[in-house]
């Protein structure tokens, strides 16, 4: 019977509306009241004063090229990665060989992620056949397998009939459908925001009407259909004030935004830098800004890492040649706090909320609270820690980070998952 | 003439130089065109110097005129293509470029699809980088013999009204026209469709116009760029035909432009659609000058990156 205290800490567990100096027990994987009547020498007391203490995070955006890892990042460094940042849960996107669009593969993958995995990852079938946005993946026989939402994220259908049936398929069976909102046809290849800065560089832009356009498309089939959409990074201003009318209305569509898009503008890529290209692209200063407080005001509900890791030698080439995506587990929360914190606004609790409480009500699963009899999924924040990120001493395989020496304030010193230590500063 | 101040190893866009490192080569090059016009003695300023033509993208002009300009100061020149280099067989330009350093390249002159490839292989290798054209990004050696070109017929550029007319958003020669123009105290009208023509350009100093009387009739000089038929496609202007009627400076439209305003082309020329055959072949147009002039202006980029003005003339 043993039972862990983390004992002095300051609890912030958003559903319970919890912000104080508390204990919190478990005992084996489960959260439990104080033990009464029992021998203290039973309990193992972890002194976490000075310290945070929240709900494991829950990240809905995590890519992994291939599923036995190959050179670059696996199961296992991927999942150390997401502990080392504070996530117990993270959701894994499709795009990633072999594709998860029939339930003999996504089998496969669960049988590797059991063997290997550190926190818990859960599975995002494809809305479409190979991802390509042409024919509906068998998303009945998906969910008996165990996937828990779909997308076909990095990408998104074109073709609006294609998206707008799979939508409504989906719900036939409480399926979420997460959502990258972009128009191919006026993204192309953009690799930077199609602005000033772009023209300067002679960068191919990408817009954001190019965004705002399939925002408004999932907006209106959510409506339609009468369902949940979930959009994946939001990048621009237009989107945010799309989705805050949608949720004014009552329409089912919830958003989140990468700490990347929250922390930088798009002066970061004047260098060619390509550890700063991703998809969507970082936006002007004005879409920050507008993202930060959409964040704070609860229009975008989450954070999201964005987490895709390369090989050097895969990202590090010319920058319009380079494949948009960083890595993001081990710098988002300590990135967004830093972003975050002088904000007239910003509170412990509305930050849990959007990286831990918003995603798991969002995928309808049991975490994301610290709430007695659900599972012990916790995390340790240290704000005093200064430190600084390098790709090198990182548990992710991949170096491509935005965040390269970057030196932060605050770092997660421990991370529990199902009350086992999955991460652990010492 | 002193030299000695000259500190850059790279020549990566007009943007990073000053006005007075812009004068710097402009005078050099001047030296230069004299001794070319001269005895014709070639002088040795590069004797032993290896320089690496590495061209990832077709060009002609751009091309010869470093291999004449290299030789010109006695340096070896190698030039290399990308259909015959191992980059067919998917080395990549990191490799390919490092290897080149490897066999003892002193200076490296790059042409490439991708804005920024220059300052990617300057980060890379140690040799020297020459911008030869990084995509839509910049093409510093193009602007700079315009520059020089500009300021042989009109004396200081400052002051001047420059249009620059056509295919704007994707061309590295009117971004790097624009920086050395508007740094040496032009004012710099951008002029073509609006596709072609963003007004967001207004946000680097530029005036943008839509309309080719208003961009052509105050202007000192107008400085045409090719239209690019594959933009066609893209959905950035209608057709080559449309372009013509709109956007073409032919002789009906020439009374337009000021009795001395000068024409110019970086090439190649599409005759009757940009520019008229007439007009290419007139007074006014100063196209085969910017050629020639070109090689002067190249022979001074080498030697002041090459040298690192650690010598003087």
């Amino acid at each position: 019977m043993s039972i862990t205290c983390l004992k002095g800490g300051r609890v912030i567990d958003p559903v319970n509306g919890v912000n104080n100096i508390q204990d919190v027990y478990f005992q084996k994987e489960t959260i439990i009241t104080k033990p009464r009547n029992i021998d203290t020498e039973l309990i193992t007391t972890i002194d976490v004063r000075g310290k945070i203490i929240f709900p494991g995070l829950v990240d809905l955006r995590f890519h992994l090229k291939n599923i036995t890892g190959g050179q670059t990042e696996n199961i296992l460094s991927g999942t150390q990665a997401a502990a080392a940042g504070g996530y117990s849960s993270v959701l894994l996107m499709p795009d990633i060989s072999p594709k998860p669009d029939n339930p003999g593969t996504i089998q496969f993958i669960q049988d590797r992620i059991i063997k290997h995995a550190c926190v818990k990852v859960l599975l995002c079938g494809n809305l479409t056949k190979d991802g390509k946005g042409e024919q509906l993946a068998p998303l009945g026989s998906l969910q008996e397998t165990g996937v828990i939402a779909i997308t076909d994220c990095p990408k998104t259908s074109q073709n609006n009939q294609i998206f707008s049936k799979g939508v409504e398929y989906a719900s036939m069976f409480g399926l979420l459908v997460l959502d990258l909102p972009r128009d191919m046809s006026l993204s192309g290849n953009g690799s930077a925001h199609d602005g000033p800065l772009a023209l300067k560089m002679g960068l191919g832009g990408y817009p954001r009407i190019a965004e705002e356009l399939y925002v408004q498309r999932a907006i209106s089939i959510a409506q339609s259909i009468d369902t949940k959409i979930h959009l994946t990074s939001i990048s621009s201003k237009g989107s945010v004030e799309l989705i805050k009318s949608a949720k004014d209305k009552g329409i089912k569509i919830s958003a989140d935004v990468t700490a990347n898009h929250l922390y930088f503008n798009e002066n970061c890529i004047t260098g060619f830098n390509p550890n700063f290209k991703m998809s969507p692209p970082i936006r002007e200063e004005i879409d920050r800004v507008s993202l930060i407080n959409a964040l704070l005001e609860g229009t975008i509900d989450c954070v999201s890492t964005a987490h895709n890791p390369f090989q050097e030698h895969e990202k590090n080439v010319e920058y319009d040649l380079s494949p948009a995506g960083v890595v993001g587990f081990e710098t988002t929360l300590s990135s967004c706090y830093q972003t975050l914190k002088e904000h007239k606004k910003f509170c412990w609790t509305k930050l849990i909320k959007a990286m831990s409480s918003n995603p798991s009500k969002i995928l309808e699963i049991d975490t994301g609270s610290l709430s007695i009899g659900t599972p012990a999924d916790v995390a340790v924040f240290d704000p005093n820690i200064e430190w600084e990120y390098e790709a090198r001493n990182s548990f992710s395989q991949a170096t491509n980070s935005p965040f390269e020496k970057h030196l932060f304030q605050g770092k997660i010193i421990q991370t529990f998952v199902n009350g086992k230590i999955a991460f652990d500063l010492k | 003439m002193d030299i000695s101040n000259w500190t850059r190893k790279c020549l990566l866009g007009i943007e990073e130089l000053s006005p007075s490192e812009i004068t710097q080569i402009l005078e050099l090059s001047k030296l230069f065109k004299k001794e070319i016009e001269g005895d014709n003695s070639k002088k040795n300023y590069l004797r032993g110097k290896r320089i690496v033509n590495l061209f990832m993208e077709p060009s002609t002009r751009t091309r010869i005129a470093f291999e004449v300009a290299a030789k010109s100061l006695h340096a070896d020149v190698i030039s290399v293509a990308e259909q015959s280099s191992s980059l067919t067989k998917g080395e990549t330009l990191r490799d390919t470029a490092m290897n080149i350093q490897a066999l003892g390249a002193d200076a490296i002159v790059l042409r490439h699809s991708s804005p920024g490839a220059s300052l990617f292989l300057s980060k890379i290798v140690d040799v020297p980088i020459i911008n030869a054209g990084d995509g839509a990004h910049e093409h510093p050696s193009q602007a700079l013999l315009d520059l020089y070109t500009l300021q042989d017929r009109l004396g200081s550029v400052a002051g001047k009204k420059i249009t620059i007319l056509g295919d704007i958003l994707f061309s590295r020669v009117a971004r790097s026209n624009f920086w050395a123009l508007s740094k040496m105290g032009a004012e710099v009208t951008l002029a073509g469709p609006s596709t072609l023509v963003p007004k967001q350009f207004e946000s680097m100093g530029a005036r943008v116009s839509h309309n080719l009387k208003d961009a052509l009739q105050d202007a000192d000089a107008v400085m045409l760029l090719r239209i690019q038929h594959e933009r066609q496609s893209s959905s950035h202007f209608p057709s080559l035909a449309e372009y013509t009627k709109i956007f073409g400076l032919n002789k009906d439209r020439k009374h337009w432009l000021k009795k001395d305003a000068l024409i110019l082309h970086p090439g190649p020329v599409n005759r009757g659609v940009e520019l008229d055959s007439e007009l290419t072949d007139s007074p006014q147009s100063v196209i085969l000058d910017q050629v020639s002039n070109g090689i002067a202006v190249r022979m001074a980029i080498l030697y002041l990156c090459t040298l690192q003005g650690a010598s003087s003339l």
